[in-house]
């Protein structure tokens, strides 16, 4: 009863705001470059998004690269709250970089809409390593600390976390090296320069005949990899992942975050876009409002404590 | 595979896929052929736009315009000595004094032949070659790659003109601004004086418009009433077929910058304007009359252009391979075809090969229209510019500098930044520094710092890590050779002279 009563005052509210918004375009600040995995998403929403909103709404990706998104995440956190800058939200990147350096926005600058995306981390080693299952690698890292090298994207990221939160459920240690981007990372596990990566699933799924997939750091077994895993199963209690998704200035109106949480929710729920963010290999992991805040405060705790003890600069 | 490559034919020839090759074959020589504006620029504007285009439409375009803006970056180079791509600085080494000789015309013809040659054997690597050149790639890990980078540097040698001390302070300061950004390893902050902008390193582009491009313009400004040395009635120009016999010679030059340029290319990282310096030093190193280089000698055009178009198509095998570009350029059409789905990857071979085979079709198609397109263009219409009387011309270009730097990220700051090295290529020009030097140490400064701290980090600090396989060992001892060879020929002959 509470529900439909509510959900009758947000078809409601809906309606009223419906007259007003959006009478010109809206605009989605994309932290990082056309035709990155983060733009494409925005692109592919931003497209749905416009038969949402209906009524000849016009959705715009503005792309503002720089600074490890940190441009466009600043962008969009000090844009008006009137429902026409909304921007996209890459988790755990955009609140780690508030750790490691001066940021003009924190976990509260933003009004969390819904989140698209979600990517979990893996352990991978090359199709020619002699590791053959988690443990085997774990074994040879206690054996002599230090030797087993593991590539990540990037330090303040979901591989950097990834790496250190399976450091502290091991006990194990290993040496990390950050490349520039996830790509050059798999490289070199491919070419036998680094043991073993900490890239996520996605990373790995066109690389079917190069790459062993160890383990999924996921509560749950992915769809896409039934055969993989979770650490948790082999007894390592670690989960990170890649989160992308779409948020608006701190401090928009409820009427307008209703509304936009119901269209970005219908998005969701179209045949359409599924399928194309299926072949864009974009796993969907849906969230929306409250639990996609909750997740990012999440996100923002690991962060907080990872950069208090192990700090990467 | 080579199955997959003859069935994906047919749609290339489809009339809309192929009019954007040609269309992309134009847009990139002009592109190029404008000071300040890249064939990056070109085709990160055009990505979001193909998201509704058809994937050939989109993906010929961006093949056009690669091939047309690596020949297009010559055209300035040779007229104005200004280099319209990062990749066209080595071109004005020899082409600006042909130009000043009356021999423009021919200098062009030597590109824009040179610059097909390069693309079409770049084409080929990439349709034949793909998948074991990949195999070459994951070859070069980070102390590999370091050493790949020194031995581009060692070529510095050959850059540092008649005053090596001024050369070498040149390529020091090249080496500075390759440190200003975040660094690349822990991402601490370095002379960013807390600007945002610059968190991110100088992007080439910058540096190279306001240092190549604003001392030249200046000077066309300060002497506006004296008639040009260079215009297109002395440009020379001669009918392509008569042109073509006197290239003959260049075979070698040719064969071997093709090489180099595709080696090059499938390394992550360096890109075309490595491949120009690289192909260029070795040319004239071998060749047998090396005093007229740098003074008008065709053959130097000629090693610059095949290089920095043998890399475009080559780049793209690391990229479609394993998803790492080969060049700044590669990198966007990466994201242009992310827009389509198409993943980097073994797997983008076999699920999509009509698309992937056609668009390196497309590619060999754009390095042939080269020549046709290209020619006219540049002597029918480029080289008429020079016409202009000269504050026209100096602010025509200068309002391109502006644009093409702001357009970069859209922001003024970095028009401002393009002033300020603008002022310091004004002043380093007056006191005969040389340029080339700054640019090889932006581009490989910064290649190689990254690449030794990985590799030392995978070594767990020791240095040793940095000769481990005989690939490194083999690179060790060509840069050895590169920096002690010309010095051991020259006391060799000195002695003789004095005996």
């Amino acid at each position: 009863m509470k529900t439909s009563l509510t959900a009758l005052a947000l078809a409601l509210t809906a309606t009223a705001a419906f007259a007003e918004y959006p009478d010109k375009p809206v605009e989605v600040v994309v932290g990082y470059s056309a035709g990155g995995g983060t733009d494409v998403m925005a692109r592919t929403v931003a497209q749905f998004l416009e038969q949402e909103l209906g009524d000849g709404a016009s959705v715009v990706v503005k792309n503002m690269p720089g600074a490890g998104g940190q441009i466009g995440f600043t962008e969009v956190s000090e844009a008006a709250p009137d429902g026409y800058t909304l921007g996209s939200f890459n988790l755990p990147a955009a609140l780690a970089l508030t750790k490691d350096r001066a940021a003009d926005y924190d976990v509260d600058s933003f009004t969390y809409l819904a989140n698209f995306v979600e990517d979990p981390n893996t352990i991978t080693v090359a199709a020619t390593s002699p590791f053959q299952t988690l443990d085997e690698l774990i074994d040879a890292a206690e054996a002599d600390p230090g030797a087993i090298t593991l590539g990540l994207s990037s330090l303040g990221g979901n591989d950097h976390f990834a790496a250190n939160m399976m450091q502290d459920a091991s006990g194990a240690e290993f040496t990390l090296v950050p490349f520039k981007g996830a790509s050059n990372a798999r490289t070199a596990i491919m070419g036998g320069h680094v043991a073993a990566g900490t890239m996520t699933l996605g990373q790995t799924s066109n690389f079917p005949d190069e790459l062993r997939v160890l383990a999924v750091l996921a509560d749950e077994r992915s769809p896409f990899r039934p055969d993989v895993p979770t650490a948790k199963e082999l007894g390592y209690d670690v989960q990170m992942s890649s989160l992308r998704g779409i948020v608006a200035p701190a401090g928009l109106d409820d009427a307008t975050t209703d509304r936009l949480r119901a269209a970005l929710s219908a998005v969701n729920e179209n045949p359409d876009f599924q399928e194309m963010m299926a072949e864009q290999g974009n796993p969907i992991a849906f969230m929306v409002g409250d639990e996609f805040a909750a997740t990012s405060a999440k996100q923002d705790g690991i962060a907080t404590q990872i950069w208090a003890e192990t700090p990467w600069k | 595979m080579y199955s997959d490559l003859l069935h994906a034919l047919p749609d290339v020839f489809a009339w809309t896929n192929f009019a954007a090759v040609v269309i992309g074959v134009i847009a990139g020589i002009v592109v190029g052929a404008m000071p300040g504006l890249s064939a990056t620029m070109a085709i990160s504007v055009l990505v979001p736009f193909t998201f509704g285009l058809e994937p050939l439409v989109a993906l010929g375009l961006m093949a056009g315009i690669y091939n047309g803006a690596m020949y297009g970056g010559a055209i300035p180079a040779v007229l104005l000595r200004i280099p319209g791509t990062p990749a066209a600085v080595a071109t004005t080494f020899d082409g600006y004094p042909m130009a000043q000789k009356g021999e423009g015309g021919f200098a062009l013809q030597v590109a824009v032949v040179s610059s097909s040659i390069g693309g079409i054997a770049s084409a080929f690597a990439l349709m034949l070659l793909a998948p074991p050149l990949s195999k070459v790639t994951l070859l070069f890990g980070p102390s590999e790659v370091f050493w790949v980078a020194v031995f581009g540097l060692a070529s510095i040698i050959f850059l540092l003109g008649g005053n090596p001390v001024k050369g070498l302070i040149s390529a020091c300061f090249g080496v500075f601004v390759s440190v200003i950004g975040s660094d690349p390893i822990y991402g601490n902050d370095r002379f960013t004086f807390g600007q945002l902008e610059m968190l991110d390193g100088i992007n080439i582009v910058i540096l190279l418009v306001g240092l190549y491009a604003l001392p030249p313009v200046i000077d066309l400004l300060e002497t506006p009433l004296k008639t040009d040395g260079v215009n297109s009635s002395k440009l020379g120009t001669q009918s392509l077929w008569k042109a073509l016999p006197r290239m003959k010679s260049y075979w070698k030059t040719w064969l071997r910058g093709s090489l180099l340029g595709i080696w090059i290319g499938i390394l992550p990282g360096a890109g075309g304007s490595m491949a120009a310096f690289m192909s260029y030093n070795e040319a004239r190193r071998t060749s047998k009359h090396p005093e007229t280089w740098g003074e008008g000698e065709p053959e130097g055009v000629a090693a610059a252009e095949v290089a920095n178009n043998a890399d475009t198509a080559s780049a793209l095998i690391p990229a479609l391979t394993l998803g790492i570009p080969g060049t700044a350029v590669a990198a966007v059409m990466l994201g242009g075809l992310l827009v389509h789905g198409l993943q980097p990857g073994p797997m983008l071979f076999r699920d999509n090969p009509d698309v992937v085979f056609g668009f390196m079709w497309q590619f060999l198609f754009g390095a042939i229209l080269l020549v046709l397109l290209g020619g006219s263009l540049a002597t029918n219409s480029f080289a008429r510019l020079l016409n202009l009387p000269r504050p026209l011309l100096g602010s025509v270009i200068i309002v391109l500098m502006l644009i093409g730097v702001y357009s970069i990220h859209g922001r003024m700051f970095d028009v401002y930044l393009m002033l300020g090295f603008g002022a310091i290529g004004w002043v380093m020009d007056r006191l005969k520094f040389p340029l080339p030097p700054v640019v090889l140490g932006l581009i490989l400064g910064g290649f190689a710092e990254e690449n030794l701290r990985l590799a030392l980090r995978i070594g767990r600090g020791d240095p040793m890590v940095l000769f481990q396989n005989w690939t490194s060992l083999i690179l060790v001892a060509l840069t050895v050779a590169v920096v002690v060879g010309p010095t051991l020929k020259k006391r060799f002959i000195d002695s003789r002279k004095k005996a």
